[in-house]
C-alpha cells in the first residue's frame, strides 16, 4: 500500500504546467492495454471494439509448433461502448473466456470524478465498475468452480479507481487500485481480491507509442498464491486518425479486468506470454 | 396656525413648480415635443439603399429580420439545432461554425482576398476558415461558385442563384446531414439578414462619398453600380493541386503560419472540438509529423489535404473541405510550411 502511495504521490506532485484548459488525449482510447484508461468516449459515442489474444509464444505450448501462439487463441472481446455524457460511459462486450470461465458477457460503468486540467487540478480521477457472467452451462463436477450451484455464483465484479496524469504530450502516468470479487471461487482461493497497478505511455511520435500495464494483486491466499501471476504487459500503439491499433505482449489470457486479474496463471519467465491486439473505431450517434 | 399653513402653502407650491420642471427637463424632446419621420434619413443596410435606388430585389428579400427567426436562424447555426430541442440536429457531424465565420473576414468588404482576409484575421483574432463568413451571405447572389462542381457535380447547379437551395446544399453534403425544413431555412435566412452589410461596413473616398450624394440625386443607375463596387456579391472559389507553391523572392512568414495553423486547421483539428479523428495541436510531436510528411502524395501532406481536402465516405461521413486560391493564397501556404519547419526543432 505504501507504494501504491508513493506512485500516486508522484503522479499527484508533476512538475509540468500547462494553460486552463482540460488536459486531453492522456491515452489514444479506453483502454492501456487490457485495463481500463482515463479516456472517457465523447458523449453519443459509440465505439466498436475487437480484442484479440494468442497462444503462448514460447514455452511448452509456443514454439513453431504452434507457430509462435498463431495457431492458438487464448481469448477474443467484442464489445459495444457508447459515452452517455462526456464523464460517463458504459459497455457491453462478449469474450471467449479462459479455461473455465468460458462465453463471458461482461459489462461495465465509468464515471469520470475529475478531469485534470492545464492549472488547477494536476490528475484524472476515474472510476471504474464492471460485472461478468459466464453463460455456458455449468459443469456436472461439483468440485469445479464452473459447476455454479445457483445462478448468481456465476457473477463477478471488478472496481477500480484510476488516477493518472498526463506530464507532457509524451508521458502519461496512470496508477489504479481496486477489489475484485468472484462470487464462485476453488475451496482454497480468496472471493475477494484487492490490486493495485500501474501503466504508462511514451510517446515516440505523433502516431507510434509505447505501453505498458502492470497489476499486482495484494492478497492472494497462500494456499493457492503459487498458482498464480501477476499480469504484466507490454505494447505499442499505432494510431490512423479514426483508428487505433494496439499490438501487445502480454502473461494474461484473458481481456476482461474480471478475469485476467484474479485468473492470471502464465508465466513470462516460462515463454507463456502471448501477442495481442485491439482495434477500435468510434461512431457519432 | 395661520403661519403654518401659508409655510405649507408656500412648500406645496414651490414643490410643485420644482416637480414640473425636472419633469419636463428630463423628458426633453419626448413629452414636449414630437418629431417628424425624416423621409431623407440615410440608409443604414446596403440593401435598403441599392432598393431605394432602384435595384432589384434578390430572390431571398426580407423586409424586416424578425427577432425570433433570428434567433432560431442563429442557434441552429451555432448549435445545428434549437436549444429548446425541439428539431432534430441538422448534423451529427458538423455546425455552420465549423467552417463559417459570422463576422466581417476584411476591413473592405470589396477585398476578400486571402491576404486581406488573413491581415483582418490576426488583427482581430477570428478563424481562418475555408467557406465564406455569413456576414454579408446574405447579400451575395451567387453561391457554389467556380469549382465547387467538381466537388458537387450537378448538385451546385440550382444553388448557383439561390441562397435558399445553397443553404440546404450545405447542410445535406457539406454537413453531411439531413435536409432542412422550410421553417428552418427560413430563420436561417432571417439570421443572415440580421448579418447583412452596413452601409458604414463599406469603404468610401471623400471623393466617391461625393459622387455618390451626386449621383444618388442625379444619376442612381451610377450610384447603384457604385456601391456595388464596394463589396462583392459572389465568392470565386479556385481549386488548386497539391503541388507545393514556388513564390519567387517569396521570405515565408513564421508569424503568418502559426496564425493560419491555430486558428485555420486547429478550428477543427483541436481535440477539443470532437470534429475530426485526427487530433493535432501546436506541439512538436504533430508539427514533426505534420512537416515530415509534406512531401507524400497522400492525406498526410499539408499541400494535399489543404488543396484536395476529403471526400465523405460509409462510416465516415464527416471530411474535410479544402481551402481554395481564395480562401488560402500560395503564400499563405508557403508560411503554413514555413511555420511547420521552424517548429520542427529537430531540423534546426
Amino acid at each position: 500500500m505504501k507504494k501504491l502511495l508513493f506512485i500516486v504521490s508522484i503522479i499527484v506532485a508533476g512538475s509540468v504546467t500547462y494553460g486552463q484548459e482540460p488536459v486531453l488525449e492522456s491515452f489514444a482510447g479506453t483502454r492501456v492495454l487490457s485495463n481500463h484508461s482515463i479516456e472517457m468516449l465523447p458523449k453519443r459515442s459509440l465505439e466498436f471494439r475487437v480484442s484479440h489474444k494468442f497462444g503462448d509464444i514460447a514455452g511448452d505450448a509456443g514454439g513453431i509448433n504452434n507457430f509462435f501462439g498463431f495457431d492458438n487463441l487464448a481469448d477474443v472481446r467484442i464489445a459495444f461502448e457508447y459515452g452517455i455524457l462526456d464523464n460517463l460511459d458504459i459497455g457491453v462486450g462478449r469474450n471467449k473466456g479462459i479455461g473455465l470461465i468460458s462465453g463471458v458477457v461482461d459489462g461495465y460503468a465509468k464515471y469520470r470524478i475529475l478531469h485534470q486540467k492545464t492549472t488547477g487540478m494536476p490528475v484524472n480521477l476515474v472510476f471504474v465498475s464492471s460485472l461478468a457472467l459466464p453463460y455456458k452451462p455449468a459443469v456436472s463436477d461439483s468440485t469445479s468452480v464452473a459447476s455454479y450451484p445457483r445462478f448468481l455464483n456465476r457473477l463477478r465484479f471488478t472496481n477500480q479507481l484510476l488516477v493518472s496524469r498526463k506530464f507532457s504530450d509524451r508521458f502519461v502516468l496512470q496508477a489504479n487500485v481496486g477489489y475484485n470479487h468472484r462470487n464462485y471461487v476453488d475451496y482454497l482461493d480468496g472471493n475477494g481480491l484487492l490490486f493495485a497497478g500501474v501503466s504508462s505511455r511514451l510517446r515516440i511520435t505523433k502516431t507510434f507509442g509505447l505501453l505498458v500495464e502492470y497489476n499486482h494483486v495484494l492478497n492472494r491466499p497462500e494456499g493457492v498464491a503459487a498458482n498464480y501471476q501477476n499480469p504484466l504487459s507490454v505494447g505499442i500503439e499505432i494510431l490512423t486518425g479514426g483508428h487505433s491499433f494496439i499490438l501487445n505482449f502480454s502473461n494474461a489470457r484473458a481481456l476482461n479486468e474480471n478475469l485476467f486479474m484474479p485468473e492470471t496463471t502464465a508465466n513470462w519467465l516460462d515463454g507463456q506470454f502471448r501477442f495481442g491486439f485491439s482495434i477500435n473505431r468510434q461512431f457519432k450517434l | 396656525m395661520d403661519s403654518m399653513l401659508k409655510n405649507i402653502a408656500q412648500f406645496t407650491l414651490f414643490f410643485s413648480i420644482g416637480v414640473v420642471i425636472f419633469a419636463f427637463a428630463g423628458y426633453e424632446n419626448h413629452l414636449s415635443s414630437y418629431q417628424n419621420s425624416d423621409s431623407n434619413a440615410i440608409p443604414e443596410t446596403l440593401e435598403e439603399a441599392l432598393l431605394i435606388l432602384g435595384d432589384e430585389k434578390p430572390i431571398h428579400y426580407i423586409a424586416t429580420a424578425d427577432p425570433d427567426s433570428v434567433r432560431m436562424g442563429m442557434e441552429m447555426v451555432y448549435y445545428g439545432q434549437l436549444l429548446d430541442e425541439s428539431n432534430d440536429p441538422i448534423s451529427k457531424y458538423f455546425v455552420c461554425t465549423d467552417c463559417h465565420n459570422q463576422v466581417l473576414e476584411s476591413a473592405n468588404p470589396a477585398d476578400e482576398s486571402a491576404d486581406a482576409v488573413l491581415e483582418h484575421s490576426m488583427t482581430n483574432n477570428i478563424p481562418f476558415l475555408p467557406a465564406s463568413t455569413f456576414y454579408s451571405m446574405y447579400n451575395k447572389r451567387h453561391w457554389y461558385n467556380g469549382d465547387y462542381y467538381k466537388k458537387y457535380g450537378d448538385l451546385v447547379a440550382p444553388t448557383r442563384d439561390s441562397l435558399y437551395n445553397a443553404i440546404q446544399l450545405c447542410a445535406t453534403q457539406c454537413s453531411q446531414g439531413r435536409a432542412m425544413d422550410h421553417w428552418e431555412i427560413r430563420a436561417v435566412l432571417h439570421y443572415y439578414k440580421s448579418l447583412e452589410l452596413k452601409i458604414n461596413d463599406l469603404v468610401f473616398t471623400e471623393e466617391e462619398k461625393q459622387q455618390l450624394g451626386n449621383w444618388i440625386v442625379n444619376d442612381k443607375t451610377s450610384a447603384i453600380a457604385l456601391l456595388k463596387t464596394k463589396y462583392n456579391d459572389t465568392n470565386p472559389a479556385t481549386f488548386g493541386t497539391n503541388k507545393t507553391p514556388e513564390v519567387p523572392g517569396y521570405e515565408p512568414s513564421a508569424k503568418n503560419g502559426e496564425y493560419i495553423f491555430t486558428m485555420g486547421c486547429l478550428h477543427c483539428h483541436d481535440p477539443q472540438t470532437g470534429i475530426t479523428n485526427f487530433t493535432m495541436d501546436n506541439d512538436p510531436l504533430t508539427l514533426r509529423y505534420l512537416y515530415r510528411k509534406k512531401d507524400k502524395y497522400n492525406n498526410m501532406a499539408v499541400q494535399h489535404i489543404t488543396r484536395y481536402g476529403t471526400y465523405a465516405m460509409s462510416g465516415r461521413k464527416q471530411y474535410m473541405p479544402m481551402y481554395s486560391f481564395e480562401k488560402l493564397s500560395e503564400k499563405q501556404m508557403l508560411d503554413l510550411l514555413h511555420y511547420l519547419k521552424v517548429e520542427d526543432t529537430t531540423i534546426n
